[in-house]
């Protein structure tokens, strides 16, 4: 799939000094794309600036040189309001029960890479090197040090740690991320089996049905919450799968803006996979009026990528909090629920 | 994988389509092509823009294409569509997105809808919900890649199990700019698409090779196929075999 572009959400011309201001480059490696609106990210930033500046304060009091933290209320709210990206790695790792495993286990990661490699994975994970973040500078081959040949790693040992799932394309999104955020491979690897081995549901394994799963259950929650929605993808026969199979396989990157997604995977870390559900609903509930007017599947379609661009999503901070308020309630055993009877209903059309 | 509500097994998962199911169509005679008569196509009349993904059309079909992951599905479409080849600028696509292109073909306006597929195996369960109300499939292999040629079989297994019995098929070569790097000759792949009776050539999305062509030939035939001319007669594989250029020729 093509890149995809940020649009310049706002009309006014741009004079040419926020662009000298602000690197071209974003501070994961992404360069930003040519229509990239300089001047409204500016704005904005200042804003987001004073909110991490005070967040960071708070973590840096709240942690004070620890390299352990204990799951409680407060820090529930600290991770909602945003983990500044000098602790994510840890945070995430602590929350995520990755950090135990990676004690638990020491030498693990290195003595997957050091076995015999599997050639069809070997292969299967190459196709997409290249076709990894292309627009990401580190990412390239010759970027030193050079995070193909990790993900190459991270991805390897992964699949041969888990051959269950092996490789499956999306994971290796994910796994570029968590390089960037811990810019270490071991880390990303507990952090990857964390993910996929406790906080999803199976999504990336052969049958897929994990996602297929909560493709449906979310459909049933927009049949509850967003009726007028639901009606609308009845009426033109659009299944949940074409418009957000990439929103939970992916976990939003490359959906929404790096910042956001970021800000998206704290909670993820923190609380689990309830949180993909409140983005999907918060994008849905939030553009319900657009998404009712369209006329045809294709119509669909597009105002589905439509509302994962634009002011909304880029300020992460004020849409971080729509998520906790905008799609109401949304309890786990509601959930567990829905999950239980969907996975039944699919097994029972798939034999 | 979403199911829509009346979906009950197999058979009812039809269609996920462009607003009119094969079979019950618009009912209005299209602008300027009082010839055109409802086939299985999704004949849609033509209409006013209302969203930036409908133009003027006369009829429209759904196209997909198909293949083993990193054969060049997304590449081809983007150079058909743009008429551009960026290399290293794309990422592995997920799950299935579309685009639409407008092509005259003999004075008629046809839509092509577009799908583009995620290649790696275990998408199929996701994306062969696709297939069934496809007018057309265009089937990928890179001629550099012998696995994604072998493939090929359980691809054309995958497609009748699930696709219309009529639907438009194409199979394609990729890549056939890289001489160097080629495993997979010219003949064995027409040897294979003349065993399964199926119209064949090579393509390249990074020289433009034969992509306008696939295609073009594709529309030309589904428009054949639902304006039923008597007086029109008209070959795909004849129609690419004129058309189509060899490896040797820069571009299409």
């Amino acid at each position: 799939m093509e890149k995809k572009s940020k649009p310049a959400h706002r009309t006014r011309s741009p004079d040419g000094s926020a662009r000298d201001r602000v690197d071209s480059v974003d501070p994961y490696g992404f360069q930003r794309s040519k229509d990239f609106d300089y001047e409204s990210y500016e704005e904005l930033m200042s804003e987001y600036l004073v909110v991490l500046t005070r967040r960071t304060i708070k973590w840096s009091k709240l942690l004070k040189g620890k390299r352990r933290v204990q799951k409680n209320v407060k820090l529930k709210r600290y991770v909602r309001k945003g983990i500044p990206n000098e602790h994510r790695a840890l945070i995430w790792m602590a929350a995520s029960g990755a950090l135990d495993q990676l004690e638990k286990n020491p030498g693990c990661y290195q003595s997957l890479l050091g076995a015999e490699h599997d050639p069809k994975l070997v292969e299967t994970i190459c196709t997409d090197l290249n076709r990894t973040f292309p627009d990401n500078i580190q990412f390239r081959k010759t970027a030193n040090p050079c995070m193909q040949k990790a993900l190459y790693n991270v991805l390897l040992a992964y699949g041969h740690h888990n051959p269950a799932v092996g490789y499956c394309q999306g994971m290796n999104f994910v796994a570029g991320y968590l390089l960037i955020i811990t810019k270490d491979e071991e880390k990303s690897f507990w952090l990857m089996d964390a993910l996929l081995g406790r906080i999803l549901p199976d999504y990336y394994s052969p049958a897929m049905m994990g996602l297929k799963t909560d493709q449906e259950v979310l459909g049933e929650l927009v049949k509850v919450k967003i009726p007028g929605v639901w009606q609308t993808m009845m009426d033109h026969n659009v299944m949940w799968s074409l418009v957000v199979s990439r929103w939970f396989i992916c976990l939003y990157i490359d959906v929404l803006p790096v910042e956001t997604v970021l800000r998206i995977w704290d909670c993820l870390f923190y609380e689990g996979s309830k949180i993909l559900f409140r983005v999907a609903l918060t994008l849905i509930h939030h553009h319900q009026a657009l998404l009712q007017q369209a006329q045809s599947l294709p119509d669909v379609c597009q105002n589905f990528k439509q509302i994962t661009h634009g002011p909304f999503v880029e300020e992460c901070h004020t849409f971080l909090q729509k998520i906790f308020t905008e799609p109401g309630s949304l309890s786990m055993a509601t959930l567990s629920k829905l999950r239980a009877t969907c996975r039944t209903r699919i097994s029972a059309e798939e034999y | 994988m979403s199911r829509k509500k009346s979906a009950k097994g197999k058979a009812a998962t039809s269609s996920p389509s462009a607003g009119s199911p094969a079979g019950k169509g618009v009912g209005k005679t299209a602008r300027s092509s009082p010839g055109i008569v409802q086939m299985n196509g999704v004949i849609h009349p033509s209409r006013p823009s209302i969203s930036n993904s409908s133009e003027f059309y006369d009829i429209a079909f759904k196209v997909m294409l198909v293949g083993d992951s990193g054969v060049g599905k997304t590449c081809l479409l983007v150079r058909f569509k743009d008429g551009a080849f960026l290399a290293g600028s794309f990422i592995s696509t997920v799950g299935i997105d579309f685009r639409n292109k407008v092509l005259n073909i003999d004075g008629v306006k046809v839509k092509l809808q577009i799908w583009d597929t995620a290649g790696q195996e275990r998408f199929r369960s996701v994306t062969h919900a696709y297939y069934r109300d496809a007018h057309a499939l265009l089937l990928l292999y890179d001629v550099t890649n012998k696995s994604s040629f072998d493939n090929i079989k359980a691809w054309l297994t995958e497609i009748h199990e699930y696709a219309q019995q009529d639907v438009v098929l194409m199979l394609l070569g990729n890549k056939a700019d890289a001489t160097h790097e080629r495993v997979v000759k010219r003949e064995d792949g027409e040897r294979l698409a003349k065993e399964f009776g199926v119209p064949f050539m090579e393509t390249s999305a990074r020289s433009g090779l034969n992509v306008e062509l696939a295609f073009t030939g594709v529309a030309k035939e589904l428009k054949h196929r639902s304006i039923k001319d008597p007086s029109e007669k008209f070959k795909l594989q004849e129609y690419v075999n004129k058309e189509m250029k060899t490896t040797g020729c820069c571009r299409s």
